[in-house]
């Protein structure tokens, strides 16, 4: 009797065996082509370290976003689509504080609260060594607000779904990323507003060249590694962060074992809230500007980069980012601008299909 | 200690369990037997407030409980060990145990030290993840955590499903060594004859019903009992 290949059986094999084996070569490849394009002299030292360098504070920022949709998921189970719309609202809420703070009885104070693009920026003279404790207090308020908001809109929206599944989670995420959007484009209107000037930069040598490493990159690293620390810290070694761990992995077992699972659940949004918040202050003060769009425009990116290190996992967010981050950068070595995004979500596809549930899914909860 | 009169209960709108009487005494071993689908666990899911609870009452030292949340039915001395997923997988082995007095302001030590103790497994294992546990380590843990609160009636549901033959015995040894300590055990239990011979008192429940109720012995004994649910 004949024996048939199950069709299934062949492509998982496949996927198991045979598409690792050739993403290895690739990479093996693309290494190479790297190393010999430093040696003949097609991409210098510096260029590469300036890619990797750039890659990594893009990474960091989105990593940093990611841990707020990740806990979310982790904990409520749902995709939350208004997650771009709270990095947008933590940018303003620390930018209008910022700007307060940095520019009161020099410019009118409506112009200022309104993160007017009447105010010219460059009468403030933000930036992070000129003004820090402007910059400093826009962090904590942004953080601050975005905790109360993801909290209010909890209680609001989403508590009263507590039980509903996930599609319907989402849908509804939507309609709350549209309201707060379009809540932002009423009170600030759309235009895109500069937010820093003289940033401040060190050039170091390397190789033949130099790299230019500008002070506000160099914050969001520090500061994105500094709570990404915290929130370790914060999950391993505290009673609530192991309830918050408990928690995601099984919620049923958490409510018997006497876990107060709704005061987990609003400690995870003040905490993603806040991580989110701080990562949208960060992000423009990286970008030097920002829009109503801010974050919306980022929200793929950030939902690449916790698909791609495992959803539910904070560290897979973080891992995510970076490699999210790098590779955007780094494929400028290969290709024009206009694909690097595309070559990460490329990457992206390329690793679901030898690891389904991301890079550290099933491997760590949250 | 735990009283349960006249108790109507299920999951919706579908309707388990069907006027269940049941009583436990302080420091007894009571077992609940009863073929598959009988609603053997939806009495301790409606206890601990997981089913829903349609009419009659539960009560627990002379006070009623239906309607409470399970952080709040811990605290009277009452805790209930699921059947499935009753371990924090990613959690280590004293992470489990410490969730188990997470209602505490703090982390009791002599009662870790009671629960070690009981299953020095555990004290062994204290750093490693609970799901690379046995299946006989994950239910001593799963127990150890329901025991934290020194509780004075511990829920029990099919304490042996899914484990290799010979760890059955020794898991229910386990639990007499438990009563013994003077916690009152309520089990649901797949070997029926097992649990009868082990109890104090047993109650063989049928679609949703009571149907007998005695002494463990008097029901291993019964000619009727043996035949209809015990194989002969």
């Amino acid at each position: 009797m004949a024996v048939r290949d199950n069709p299934g059986r062949v492509l998982s094999s496949l996927r198991v065996n045979l598409l690792p084996a050739l993403l290895a070569v690739l990479g093996l490849v693309l290494l190479l082509d790297l190393g010999r394009r430093l040696v003949i002299g097609g991409l210098t030292l510096s260029a590469l370290v300036r890619f990797l360098w750039t890659g990594l504070v893009r990474g960091m920022a989105i990593g940093l976003a990611g841990i707020g949709l990740s806990l979310t998921y982790s904990i409520l189970g749902f995709a939350n689509f208004a997650h771009g719309d709270y990095i947008t609202v933590g940018a303003f809420a620390g930018w209008v504080t910022t700007f307060v703070v940095a520019g009161v009885g020099s410019v009118g104070l409506d112009l200022l609260v309104l993160v007017s693009s009447d105010a010219s920026a460059g009468e403030l003279g933000i930036n992070v060594l000129s003004t820090p404790v402007a910059i400093a207090a826009g962090l904590v308020v942004a953080a601050g607000i975005t905790a109360l908001v993801t909290v209010a809109l909890d209680r609001v929206v989403f508590r009263p779904m507590r039980d509903a599944n996930g599609i319907a989670l989402l849908i509804a995420s939507v309609g709350v990323a549209l309201a707060l959007r379009y809540t932002l484009l009423i009170l600030f209107s759309g235009s895109v507003r500069t937010l820093t000037t003289d940033v401040p930069t060190t050039a170091v040598g390397v190789g033949s060249g130099e790299v230019v490493f500008r002070a506000h990159d160099v914050t969001v690293v520090v500061l994105a590694g500094l709570l990404m620390l915290g929130t370790h810290l914060l999950l391993q070694y505290t009673k609530l962060g192991t309830a918050m761990r408990a928690m995601a992995d099984n919620k049923e077992l958490a409510l018997v074992t006497g876990i107060p699972t709704e005061r987990v659940v609003r400690t995870t949004w003040i905490l993603g809230g806040a991580l989110t918040g701080a990562a949208g202050f960060l992000i423009a003060l990286q970008l030097g500007g920002m829009s109503t769009t801010l974050g919306w425009d980022r929200l793929l990116l950030v939902f690449a980069a916790v698909i791609l290190g495992g959803v539910g996992s904070i560290y897979g967010a973080i891992v995510g980012g970076l490699i999210i981050g790098i590779t955007i950068r780094l494929s400028l070595v290969w290709l024009p601008n206009e694909l690097s995004i595309a070559s990460a979500f490329v990457v992206l596809v390329f690793m679901l299909l030898v690891r389904p549930n991301g890079l550290l899914g099933g491997v760590e909860t949250v | 200690m735990l009283a349960v009169d006249d108790l109507d209960a299920g999951y919706g709108d579908l309707q388990v369990l069907d006027g269940v009487d049941l009583d436990v005494d302080s420091g007894e071993y009571v077992a609940i037997v009863g073929p598959n689908g009988a609603g053997k666990s939806t009495v301790m899911k409606t206890v601990f407030g997981l089913a829903d609870h349609m009419s009659g009452e539960i009560q627990f030292d002379g006070e009623g409980i239906s309607g409470l949340r399970p952080d709040q039915i811990i605290t009277r001395g009452l805790n209930y060990v699921p059947q499935s997923g009753n371990v924090f997988a990613g959690l280590s082995v004293r992470e489990n145990l410490e969730m188990g007095a997470y209602i505490l302001d703090e982390v009791p030590e002599d009662r870790l030290t009671d629960v070690y103790d009981r299953f020095p497994i555990l004290r062994e294992r204290a750093d490693q993840r609970a799901g690379s546990l046995s299946g006989g380590q994950q239910q001593m843990l799963a127990m150890g955590r329901a025991l934290m609160l020194d509780p004075e009636l511990l829920l029990l549901d099919e304490p042996s499903a899914g484990l290799a033959p010979e760890l059955v015995e020794e898991t229910l040894d386990r639990i007499d060594r438990i009563n013994d300590a003077g916690t009152a055990v309520l089990i649901v239990e797949q070997n029926a004859k097992e649990a009868l011979r082990r109890c104090d008192r047993g109650y063989v429940l049928v679609d949703g019903q009571n149907r007998y109720e005695d002494t463990g012995e008097t029901l291993l004994a019964d000619r009727q009992v043996r035949e209809e649910f015990l194989g002969g």
